[in-house]
This record gives C-alpha cells, sequence and structure tokens, in this order.
C-alpha cells in the first residue's frame, strides 16, 4: 500500500503561552467556590443570573475534584466518580429542602447548609472507607477529601438548579417544578456531566488545567440556557420572564466565549491542526 | 412519623444497598477487554450494565406499584425485569460473538465450567483471558440481575409507600442511592470479574461493609427529611 | 373491554418497534464515534505509536451519554407541550408532533457540542504521541454522528411520550405510566445506552476494528492499540465503519433492546388481561396482586427459556468451531 507521507510534520510548534489562566490553585478555588455558592444558595431571592454564576463556580470545583481523584486511575472510568458525586447531591438536597424552613428569615436559608455539611460527612466517611487498606483499598491519594468536596458539590449544584427553577427553596415549590415535572432527571444528568465531562474529554499524558476548566465552564453555560428555558415554561420567578431571559442570554454568552475559547485553544495547541492529511507511514 | 416507618424504611435501604453491592459482584463484567474478546463477561463496566439492568427492574416496578401495594410482589417485579434484561442481552451477545467474530463462549478464570462440567481451557485463544458468555456465567449474570433490581425496586417501594413520596421522588432517590452502592462495589471489583467463580469474588466482604455504612447513612438522611416533611412529598 | 385491549397491544408493538429502531442506531451511532469500551483502542493506538484518522468521542459511556440525549430531548419536549397543548385543547397529541422533534434536535445539538469537546480535547492531549487534529475528520464526522444520534434519541422520546400518555392515548387515563416524560426518557436512555454498549460494541471492538488480524479468535493482549488504520481503498475513518456494523452489529443490538421490551410490557398485558384488571383498573385489590403474580410467573418462564436457550446454544457453537487451533 503506497501512502503518501503527511506534509504535516514540517515544523515543531513552538513553546505557546497559555492563553488563559485562572489563578486559584486546586484548594484557593475549593474555599472561593465553596464560600459563593453558598452564601449564593442560602439567599433564595437573588436574580437567577448570579445563582447561575456561583452554579459555574460550584461545577468548576467539583471538576477539579473529579480531575484530582482520577488522574491517578480509578478502575472504571472517570464518569463514575461524577455520577456518584450527584447521585449524593440529590439525596443531599432532599435532606436541605427539609431543613430549609428552620432558621429561615424571609427569603434567607441557612437551613439548606445543613444537607450540604452532612453530604460531606458521608462523602468523607465513603471516601476513607474506599481508601482503608482492610477495606476496598483503594490507594488513591487524598480520596477521603475529593469525595467529601464531591459531596458537598453535588449538593451544592443541584440545590442552586433547584432554587434556579422555582426561585425559591420551598420543598412544596422544588416537588411540583423540578420533581413532578421531570427536571430532575435533566439536573442529574447534565450536573454530572458537568463535573466530569470535562477531564474525561480532556484525558491524556498532555491534558492541562486550564483548558479542563474551560470545557466545565461551557457546560456550565449550556445547562444555564436550558435552566433559563425551564423557568420562562414554570414561570414562578418572582422576576418575572426577564429573569429566565437574563439567564438564556447570559449562559449564550458563557457558552459561546468559552466554546470558542477552548476550540482555539486546542487549535493551537495540538501536535498540528491540519486541514486534510494522510497518516505518517510507518518506518 | 412513627418509629416502626423509620426502622422499616431503614432496613429496606440497607438490604437494597447490600444487594446492589451483591449484583455488582455477580454480574460478569467484562470492561473495555471483553469489547475485543479479551476477556469473558458483557463488554462494559460494571456501572453501565449494573444502572441498565436496574433501570428497567426500576421501570417494571413503578408500573406494578401502581396496581399493587403488596411488598413482595413489586420486589419481585422489579427483580424479575432486571433479570430479563440482562438475560437478553448475554444471549445475545453470544449470537454476536459466535457469528459475527468466530469466537466460542468461554471463561478464563475456571479450567471446567462449575455447573455444566465442559472443559474451557483448548477452547481459549493464548494470550486472552476468555472470552463471551458461557454457561457458568450466565447463571452468575442473571443471579446479579435479580439481586441488583431486588436492591433497586425494595428501595424504590420504601420511599414511595413508607416515606410517601411521590413516584418521581422515590425513582430519583432510590436511585440516587443504589449509584453510590453500585459505584464503590466496581471500585472493589477494579476491571473485570467473572461472577461467584471468580477468585475476585472472595473482596465481597469488603465492599459489602461499606454499602452497608453508606447505605445507612443516606438511609438515615432519608428518614430524618421524610419525617420532617410529615407525608408531604 | 376489547378496544382498550387492543388499543394497548396496538401500543405495546409500536413501542417494541421504536426501541428495535432506536437501539440500532444507537449501536451504529457509537461505531461512527468511536464511543465507549472499543474507543480505549482509538486511545490507545496513538501511544503505540499508530497515528491515525479515527474520531475519539470519548463524551462518556453510552449509558450516561445517551441517558443526556434523551433527558434533553424529553425536558425541551416536555417544555413546549406545555406551551402548545392549550392550543389543541381537544387532541393534546397534535402538540406532540411538533413538540417531539424540535425537542430531538435541541438534544442533537447538545450531543454535537460534547462530540466536538471530547474530539479536540482527547486529541489535544496526546501532542507528544504526534498525533494531529485532522480537521475533515472532525468536521465530516458530526453531521452522521448527530443524524444516528437524531434516530435514537427521537424513538425514545417517542416511546416515553406515548408510556407517559399509554392511559389517554387508549383511553383510560389511570394507565399512565407515573414517571414524567424526561424521566422516562432518562430510565430507557440509561437502558438503550447500556444495551448498546454491552452488545453491539463486540461486533466493532473485536471484528472491525482489528479487521488485519486472524478471524474466530479473541484479540491478543499482544494487538491491543494496534488497530487497522487502512480500509478497502485508502485510509479508515469511521464512516467506513457504520456500513459494515450495519449488516450485523447493529440489527443484532436492536433485537436485544426490542426483545427486552417487548417481553416486559408482554407479561404486563397478558397479567391484566388474565387476572382480569381490564377495563375497571380495581388497583390495590386481589386482582392488583393477581396481575403482578401472573406477570412474574410469565416473566420467570421467558428467564427460563432464555436460560436454556444459552445452554443449547453455547453448546452447539462448542461442537461447531472445535477446540482453539491456532497457535
Amino acid at each position: 500500500m503506497t501512502v503518501t507521507p503527511a506534509a504535516v510534520e514540517e515544523e515543531a510548534p513552538a513553546e505557546k503561552k497559555l492563553d488563559f489562566s485562572f489563578p486559584p490553585g486546586e484548594t484557593e478555588l475549593g474555599i472561593i467556590a465553596g464560600i459563593i455558592s453558598a452564601v449564593v444558595v442560602t439567599l433564595a431571592a437573588l436574580p437567577a443570573v448570579i445563582k447561575g454564576a456561583a452554579l459555574i463556580f460550584a461545577i468548576l470545583w467539583g471538576m477539579d475534584s473529579v480531575r484530582k481523584t482520577s488522574k491517578y486511575g480509578l478502575g472504571t472510568g472517570v464518569p463514575s466518580i461524577g455520577v456518584l458525586a450527584i447521585g449524593y447531591g440529590v439525596i443531599g438536597t432532599l435532606m436541605g429542602l427539609a431543613l430549609a424552613e428552620y432558621g429561615r428569615a424571609g427569603q434567607f436559608y441557612p437551613g439548606v447548609l445543613v444537607g450540604v455539611l452532612v453530604m460531606g460527612g458521608i462523602g468523607l466517611i465513603s471516601g476513607i472507607m474506599s481508601n482503608h487498606e482492610k477495606l476496598v483499598a483503594m490507594k488513591i491519594p487524598h480520596l477521603e477529601r475529593a469525595m467529601m468536596e464531591l459531596g458537598m458539590t453535588g449538593t451544592l449544584i443541584i440545590l442552586l438548579e433547584c432554587s434556579i427553577v422555582t426561585g425559591s427553596l420551598n420543598f412544596g415549590a422544588v416537588l411540583e417544578d423540578v420533581i413532578e415535572t421531570g427536571v430532575i432527571a435533566l439536573m442529574f444528568i447534565f450536573s454530572a456531566f458537568a463535573i466530569f465531562h470535562p477531564y474525561n474529554a480532556c484525558l491524556g499524558p498532555d491534558e492541562r488545567r486550564e483548558r479542563t476548566r474551560m470545557v466545565a465552564v461551557e457546560i456550565g453555560g449550556l445547562i444555564c440556557i436550558l435552566l433559563g428555558f425551564a423557568q420562562i415554561v414554570i414561570g414562578t420567578s418572582p422576576y418575572g420572564i426577564l429573569d429566565g431571559v437574563s439567564l438564556v442570554v447570559f449562559g449564550a454568552v458563557i457558552w459561546i466565549v468559552f466554546f470558542r475559547m477552548f476550540i482555539r485553544a486546542c487549535f493551537k495547541e495540538a501536535y498540528a491542526t491540519v486541514g486534510t492529511g494522510l497518516i505518517k507511514t510507518l518506518g | 412519623m412513627e418509629p416502626t416507618l423509620m426502622i422499616l424504611i431503614l432496613v429496606l435501604v440497607v438490604i437494597g444497598g447490600l444487594l446492589a453491592s451483591l449484583g455488582a459482584h455477580l454480574l460478569p463484567v467484562g470492561g473495555a477487554p471483553a469489547a475485543m474478546g479479551t476477556a469473558t463477561g458483557i463488554a462494559t463496566g460494571t456501572v453501565q450494565i449494573m444502572l441498565g439492568a436496574v433501570m428497567t427492574g426500576l421501570f417494571t416496578a413503578s408500573s406494578v406499584a401502581t396496581l399493587t401495594n403488596n411488598l413482595a410482589l413489586v420486589a419481585l417485579s422489579g427483580a424479575i425485569g432486571a433479570t430479563i434484561m440482562i438475560s437478553v442481552v448475554m444471549l445475545m451477545a453470544n449470537i454476536l460473538y459466535a457469528f459475527g467474530c468466530g469466537v466460542v463462549p468461554v471463561s478464563g478464570r475456571v479450567p471446567v465450567d462449575p455447573i455444566t462440567k465442559e472443559p474451557q481451557t483448548p477452547y481459549k485463544t493464548p494470550q486472552t483471558d476468555g472470552h463471551g458468555v458461557p454457561n457458568v456465567v450466565f447463571v452468575s449474570g442473571m443471579l446479579g440481575g435479580f439481586s441488583g433490581g431486588l436492591g433497586g425496586a425494595l428501595m424504590y417501594y420504601a420511599l414511595l409507600n413508607y416515606a410517601h413520596f411521590s413516584p418521581n421522588t422515590a425513582g430519583i432517590g432510590a436511585m440516587s442511592i443504589f449509584v453510590p452502592n453500585a459505584i464503590i462495589a466496581a471500585y472493589n471489583i477494579r476491571g473485570t470479574i467473572e461472577g461467584f467463580h471468580d477468585p475476585k469474588f472472595k473482596r465481597l466482604p469488603f465492599s459489602l461493609a461499606t454499602s452497608f455504612v453508606v447505605s445507612l447513612l443516606c438511609g438515615i438522611v432519608v428518614v430524618i427529611a421524610a419525617s420532617v416533611l410529615g407525608g408531604v412529598a | 373491554m376489547g378496544l382498550i385491549v387492543v388499543l394497548l397491544f396496538a401500543w405495546m408493538l409500536v413501542i417494541a418497534f421504536l426501541a428495535f429502531v432506536a437501539c440500532t442506531f444507537e449501536d451504529l451511532e457509537s461505531d461512527i464515534g468511536s464511543q465507549s469500551n472499543p474507543n480505549s483502542q482509538v486511545q490507545l493506538a496513538a501511544q503505540v505509536g499508530q497515528v491515525h484518522r479515527f474520531f475519539n468521542k470519548a463524551i462518556s459511556g453510552e449509558p450516561l451519554s445517551n441517558a443526556l440525549y434523551c433527558a434533553t430531548a424529553g425536558t425541551i419536549t416536555w417544555m413546549l407541550l406545555q406551551k402548545l397543548e392549550p392550543f389543541v385543547p381537544d387532541a393534546p397529541w397534535k402538540a406532540a408532533v411538533l413538540a417531539i422533534p424540535v425537542g430531538v434536535l435541541g438534544a442533537a445539538m447538545v450531543h454535537l457540542i460534547f462530540s466536538t469537546t471530547a474530539h479536540c480535547g482527547r486529541t489535544v492531549a496526546q501532542k507528544r504521541f504526534e498525533q494531529p487534529l485532522y480537521l475533515d475528520v472532525l468536521y465530516g464526522h458530526l453531521l452522521p454522528i448527530a443524524t444516528h444520534g437524531y434516530m435514537t434519541t427521537f424513538c425514545i422520546t417517542t416511546i416515553a411520550y406515548i408510556q407517559s400518555n399509554l392511559g389517554t392515548l387508549s383511553g383510560n387515563p389511570a394507565l399512565n405510566h407515573p414517571f414524567a416524560l424526561p424521566m422516562l426518557g432518562f430510565i430507557w436512555g440509561i437502558t438503550v445506552g447500556s444495551i448498546g454498549s454491552s452488545t453491539g460494541d463486540v461486533h466493532y471492538g473485536t471484528e472491525r476494528e482489528f479487521q488485519d488480524r486472524p478471524f474466530g479468535e479473541g484479540k491478543r493482549v499482544i494487538y491491543h492499540g494496534k488497530i487497522t488504520r487502512y480500509a478497502e481503498c485508502g485510509i479508515r475513518t469511521q464512516r467506513d465503519i457504520a456500513g459494515f456494523c450495519a449488516k450485523f452489529g447493529g440489527p443484532v443490538t436492536g433485537m436485544t433492546f426490542g426483545l427486552i421490551i417487548l417481553f416486559e410490557n408482554w407479561r404486563n398485558m397478558v397479567g391484566m388481561v388474565l387476572a382480569g384488571f381490564l377495563p375497571d383498573l380495581p388497583a390495590f385489590t386481589p386482582t392488583g396482586d393477581m396481575t403482578a403474580v401472573i406477570s412474574i410467573v410469565a416473566g420467570l418462564l421467558i428467564i427460563a427459556a432464555l436460560a436454556l436457550g444459552n445452554l443449547t446454544f453455547v453448546r452447539w457453537v462448542r461442537k461447531r468451531c472445535g477446540p482453539f487451533v491456532g497457535e
């Protein structure tokens, strides 16, 4: 078989500078994102755009936790741990919403944070048991911390999404507008994707954290678009239709900006980006 | 909420979690190597096939829960649904292996099939770990599907009829408790397993202990939520 | 009485047929994009020095990704139904004729976005193995992926719509399934993906991906990563694979899901008819219990038949093929 050598490897690409860097390291990002999303989730009266921004921070935090765990190889693929986080998140949301009425002042619901903390505790315990030498013995460094963070982010993400769609954290409203309508299925799977897809998609020896994070933000934008439409259809927001429309616009802008940024970064950082070409022949 | 109901919910959720863990260990999972005919079992990951089977079971269980409120009947319907799903998948996978790839079903972990006493080693391709779904693996898979479906349906029933959640809430809640249990079992298996005759099956107690704690805690969370809400959900 | 039974039976057959189409296209879509387990070889190929022109669609495992498309399609369909049904109050199904295709279109866009990020991200992360990013491979595969995915998602969303409105469509609203439309889409999405990944991928992974290796044996570990990169003519991309797998792998996968849906619904129907549950639907009475008992017994009979079928089949194929004779 004769195949002409590809004209792709003409020049080795020079060292490229990072065109998107987000300063905080893993721990700082966790603290910043945790505080922002925890504060926003208790204030149910905020406009949906702010909740959407906090949602993106929470997603970034979750993605970072998945990334630092999955680097060591889980044995079952990256997706499983993202689904685990959201599974914990739904349970935590049920508890947080049940306790929302305690300590409530107007539209300020500190009670929901109990659900977040409890799921953090359950995540920590399951992390300890999964990593313990005499039990499942996964031997992944810092798995305990990562599982705790995943339980917390999962709960924060689902709570924020419920709060975006219903405009409150009343269990009755969430039940009627989110769970009975089935929107919870979309939330479950899309949030799981937002957490695990970035690292799964960028997996490889030349994975770079900044590039991976662009995907997370981009998926956050997509979630905002879909939830904005859901909010418009359900129509329970105290700010009327503008709330949903602004969230859709916000999500669309975020998605366009970060999707373009990611694709450009890929084209630039690939070994070579060629329109077409044949593969290198062996030898 | 009465204390007996609370204990019933807890017990059913814990049993469901343990059954999920047991089911995940019984299912013949070949993972990525099985898709190349390099390992015995179903050519996908533990969590994936477990979720597929349990979702079918959950659908049947939720249909049956609208006809009857008998615990045994709902749970068995879910278990049978999951078993049918997994059995059809294994049979069709064998047909595909035989006619599409010319591969004979053979176990890589035992020299002789413990149930039918058929020899395995002469049929195996060298440098592989078996391929297809031989009979002992089929039986193990049926048991695994039954156990997983039973676990999912038990949790669904507990949330629906004892915690008085609505069908949608109970469905998503049962799935959310089921998923961590199946995933922790998958971490315990690490890749591939053939079923109860596999040496890795001896690791089951570790996974069961973890599942017990995780489902107990999740069950407590659900009980707190249900008792605060008092049947509103 | 007669009409409801006939309608239920007819809808059951429609659902089984849609399931057959859905899973056939699901398998072909995953082969075009190289998703799920055989993708590990595409991923490995560059690392063992085999630069290739395959599409690396590592969105996630197939169950989760199909659940994503189907839940998205279900949610958009549900939103449109909320808005459109008031216009046709006497025949709400008319709204579905518009809502389902548009909802699935939204899901197909999401599918495209995720495919793009997965292919670009995975290829770029293999920079050190000198794997270039071919733009014609990227653009050329997106449309086949989206169209095959559209077929799957469309069939699943239609199944979810029929099931969540089964009673309304056949004359007694009490027969509607208790789960909401997006939730049913999610459930069937997980199931269709899990079947497509466990059955159909074998044909692609064992046979088509290693077509220049000996036929009739499991692929040895030494071959892993050394995938067939040359097609019948020229260099292989994944568009060459769909045509091959459509001849065997896809339909067998479709039949698997079709059979599962058929068995599941059929045994419930049999229970309802034999126990006299129709047409009054006396739920939570001994008749309801009897319905469940009969359907469980029917299910046990089906399982016994399947186990016996596997026993016979394995024995037959071992006898026909004989022990391994290669080296």
